[in-house]
């Protein structure tokens, strides 16, 4: 590569090519390759059992792979012991030291590198500033709430400046309302330090909106990797199209499908309208959610099945009442006998 | 129904079902155990002369500390109490050693170690003491030649038949026996800590050696305190191997007495000695009031800086 | 295997065999002629050297056979009752709240810093006066008493965390407080009820104190004390010596060998909480 077409491409941060992992006799992960950027963000999501983790804890170095190899900033690290491997990482449980307080929590892998102390203060107070955490550096993690803990996970991390950051589910032990505001945190953090992050979650939500490209794993294999909107707009396959997107994608298979010239159809509740009209299919309301902003209505088809619809707003349309559906120009996805997208 | 139930209040109605679940232990552990014990209490500052009982306040602690027919037995039964003592210490840090050990992550053979080093705890006194009686034994030839197979035989002595390495040996006899109690204590204290703690230590570059003297040891340091306490206990209890070793009279001349010893031939005589419960109980007291002035100074000074870690 | 495990391995290899080789050789030379004993001692017992008198002379002196059942009676019954009434006070220290809880508590928990035989002449006078010295019942009441401090500490701390709702459930159903007691609570400590097993099972078949002061009758004799006993009689019959140590270690080995897993899950099942 000439210098010139080195600058233009932004740096390889992880390459993970061919990883396998087997547990005795058991796959948990096989053939991943993916290549991140540096400074992206990406997302590894999954339903429980998926792999994801696995996936983390072998970057991380915790784990080894049983097959195929792994660069980290252009470099192999296979073998390589974690705290050589210049990553930080956050633990869904935060795992902070019970025995020492915040400061000594966050400086005590500097210490050990052996750092002198006045650069370890510097780290450490910039930290605590970006974190909120100054005042409460000589507390112990007992004295700490949650999000407090969370933060002073982070805050570990941080100060080891690391090429590549970690998370595990970090949010799933916060309530709903604090992880709405760690999950703006996070992206924020992102914003500031620019660093490469690597996320895992089974949460769709947090993918969407914290991700620069989402890996969906499932059975231990990535299913599709891109861009959010990606993935939400042409999901690769039926597995992708009722992961991402909340509520579930409505699926529709059998005669239905057939007509269609595929084994399973797909639509989006907020891509179907109702229309008093030509409707392509008819049934009746069995059951409505009203959220103020939204409407949901779970509409018995005759031939469709089961569907759910999205209604901006709110709606007079309640249990009971006949509806005529008709999905949105281009919106309606359809899937072969392996549920693979076509085109 | 029962009146004086410290349950029966007012307001209340009454639980007697809380009488009924204390009561058996309450009356088993009181007959059994406590009031013998203010009976031995008693017993040390009385002196029973032809069936009577005379009141003789500090005379026997006395007798115990400075008259010549006692003292120098029981000075000589403290001396070699605390020497026994430190000599058992070294069980701790091999029993904590080897729980490190086995609590390695990912360890094979992890459940075969721990079966195997645990059996001699298992075994009886008897067992352990004639066994390594015979095997430390100069007759027999079992020690000589094992020394000899690592070039060291010049080692060999019949140690229990010395008297400056009897008790030493016998303490650590002890040690080997006894191991497993501080191994598997600290085995189980050590498993739970979570994984994701010793994660992150691993990624925090602390790992090994380092990260058991500054992750691991620190949280369990209650349990290593309550281990150390219990062989301060279990120390003055120990009479039963030197008994099967070396005999009540804990030779080779008295090297190897120690306070338990000395209170089973002060309190039911032995061969040419005439048995006294007066003066066996003041030796029996007097090794009440050493434990409880350790376990005060445990309790107070120790154990209150000691956090249990809830994780 | 990086070379932290190989040097972990080779200490543990190094441990177990110091606390093995001490059984294996004993029981190795058991079942040898006393001339190979002394000759190779370190040896396999082989063809030339194969021999049993040692097993023969003490199976035919006779009492063992009463010291074991004597041994076994006492320890089942005395575990028994530790069981029995730890349990029962532990679920009312737990579960009920009263003015003398936390005394009551430290009351039979302070027991275990305390060594029953300093009681001793205290104990033998209470035998003595109740007509049971040389007898088995005077024995298990005493092993009963020692072994509830521990049984309490350790049975306390599990019944705390029986959840509430679980014992409401049951109030609420019509049960008594003795069968939520019997019912409910009980099953959900069985591991600590094998924990308090393991740990006071063990000093009670081994202990030369109590039955030595108490009971050393030759119809009440335990089996340690007889082996203790009978040891110190044939002294210099190397033969029968190891053959009565080997005997007494095999059935423990057995045992032990039979249950170890459940024995290190119940020690360890405290950890887990």
């Amino acid at each position: 590569m000439t210098r010139n077409e080195a600058a233009s491409v932004p740096p390889i941060a992880l390459e993970l090519i061919g990883i396998t992992k087997q547990f005795g006799r058991t796959d948990v992960l096989t053939g991943i390759d993916l290549a991140v950027d540096e400074g992206d963000f990406v997302v590894f999501v999954g339903p429980s059992g998926c792999g994801k983790s696995t996936l983390l804890r072998i970057i991380a170095g915790l784990e080894d792979q049983t097959a195929g190899n792994l660069r980290i900033a252009g470099a192999s690290a296979d073998g390589v012991p974690p705290a050589k491997r210049g990553i930080g990482m956050v633990f869904q449980s935060y795992a902070l030291y019970p025995h020492l307080d915040v400061a000594g929590n966050m400086s005590l892998a500097l210490k050990r590198e052996g750092i002198p102390r006045d650069e370890i203060a510097r780290r450490l107070n910039a930290a605590a500033e970006m974190l909120e955490l100054a005042p409460l550096l000589k507390r112990k993690p007992s004295a700490l709430s949650g999000g407090q803990r969370q933060r002073v996970a982070i805050g570990r991390a941080i100060v080891r400046q690391p090429k590549l950051f970690l998370f595990d589910e970090p949010l799933s032990n916060l309530d709903a309302a604090l992880r709405v505001n760690t999950r703006i945190e996070i992206a924020n953090l992102h914003r500031v330090l620019g660093t490469t992050m690597i996320y895992v979650t089974h949460d769709q939500t947090e993918a969407m909106t914290l991700a620069d490209k989402i890996v969906v794993l499932y059975e231990g294999k990535i299913q599709q990797a891109g861009r959010p909107i990606d993935l939400y707009d042409t999901p690769a396959n039926v597995f992708v199209a009722g992961f991402i997107g909340s509520p579930k994608m409505n699926f529709v298979g059998g005669d239905e499908a057939r007509r269609a010239g595929a084994a399973m159809l797909g639509v989006r509740p907020e891509h179907l309208s109702i229309t008093t009209g030509d409707a392509r299919w008819t049934g009746v309301v069995r059951h409505a959610e009203r959220l103020g902003s939204d409407t949901f209505l779970y509409v018995q088809t005759q031939t469709a099945g089961e569907l759910t619809v999205r209604v901006v707003g709110k709606t007079e349309l309640g249990v009971g009442d006949s509806v005529g559906l008709v999905p949105l120009p281009g919106m309606l996805h359809r899937f072969d006998d392996r549920g693979v997208r076509l085109p | 129904m029962t009146p004086a139930s410290p349950a029966g209040r007012a307001a209340r109605p009454a639980r007697p079902h809380i009488i009924v679940f204390l009561a058996p232990a309450i009356l088993v552990y009181t007959a059994v155990m406590i009031v013998p014990l203010f009976e031995t209490l008693r017993l040390s500052v009385f002196r029973s002369v032809a069936n009577a009982d005379t009141f003789v306040g500090w005379a026997n602690f006395g007798a115990l500390f400075f008259d010549d027919r006692w003292s120098h037995g029981f000075w000589n039964a403290l001396r070699n109490n605390v020497i026994f003592f430190c000599i058992q210490m070294v069980q701790n840090p091999i029993g904590i050693g080897l729980a490190a050990l086995l609590a390695l992550p990912r360890l094979r053979g992890s459940a075969f170690y721990r079966t195997a080093i645990f059996m001699p705890t298992l075994l009886s006194f008897v067992i352990v003491g004639f066994g390594w009686k015979l095997i430390l034994s100069p007759l027999w030839g079992v020690a000589p030649s094992l020394l000899g197979a690592v070039g060291l035989k010049f080692l060999f002595a019949p140690y229990l038949g010395r008297e400056n390495s009897a008790l030493i040996t016998l303490g650590l006899i002890s040690v080997w026996q006894y191991v497993g109690v501080p191994m598997m204590l600290c085995y189980a204290a050590l498993i739970s800590i979570p994984d994701e703690l010793i994660d992150a230590a691993e990624i925090d570059g602390i790992v090994g050696i380092e990260q058991f003297f500054k992750i691991k040891l620190p949280l369990i340091w209650p349990t290593v305190g309550m281990i150390s306490i219990l062989t301060f206990v279990g120390n003055f209890n120990a009479f039963d191997l030197i008994y099967v070793t070396q005999g009540a009279l804990a030779g080779p001349n008295y090297s190897t007495d120690i306070l338990g010893t000395l209170l089973y031939r002060t309190f039911f005589g032995y061969q040419l000695q005439l048995g006294d419960p007066n003066m066996g109980a003041t030796v029996a007291t007097m090794m009440f009031l050493i434990i409880l002035a350790g376990v005060c100074i445990y309790l107070f000074a120790v154990q209150r800086r000691l956090s249990r870690y809830q994780f | 295997m990086s070379r932290r495990t190989i040097a972990a391995h080779a200490a543990l290899i190094a441990y177990t065999a110091v606390a093995l080789l001490p059984v294996l050789f004993i029981v190795m030379n058991s079942l040898k002629s006393r001339r190979a004993i002394f000759a190779t001692p370190l040896a396999l017992p082989g063809p030339g050297t194969f021999d049993l008198v040692g097993y023969t002379t003490v199976l035919a002196s006779g009492g063992f056979g009463t010291y074991f059942t004597n041994s076994l009676i006492v320890t089942l019954l005395s575990l028994a009752g530790i069981l029995a009434f730890g349990s029962m006070a532990a679920f009312a220290l737990a579960e009920y709240r009263f003015r003398l809880n936390t005394l009551t508590g430290l009351y039979l928990m302070l027991g275990i810093m305390i060594p029953i035989r300093l009681g001793t002449v205290g104990i033998l006078e209470l035998m003595v006066g109740s007509h049971l010295v040389n007898t088995l019942t005077a024995l298990i009441l005493v092993y009963i008493a020692s072994g509830l401090p521990i049984a309490v500490f350790v049975l306390t701390e599990f019944m705390r965390t029986i959840s509430d709702d679980l014992k409401n459930a049951g109030r609420v159903d019509g049960l008594s407080e003795y069968e939520i007691f019997y019912w409910l609570a009980l099953p959900l400590v069985r591991p600590a009820l094998s924990t308090v097993a393991v740990f006071t099972m063990i000093p009670i078949w081994n202990d030369l104190w109590f039955p030595l002061i108490l009971a050393p009758g030759d119809s009440t004799r335990t089996v340690t004390l007889g082996a203790q006993q009978f040891i110190g009689q044939y002294v210099t019959n190397w033969n029968a010596v190891l053959a009565a140590l080997s005997l007494s270690i095999l059935p423990v080995v057995v045992l032990y060998l039979l249950f170890s897993k459940n024995l290190i899950r119940g020690i360890t099942a405290g950890a887990v909480k």
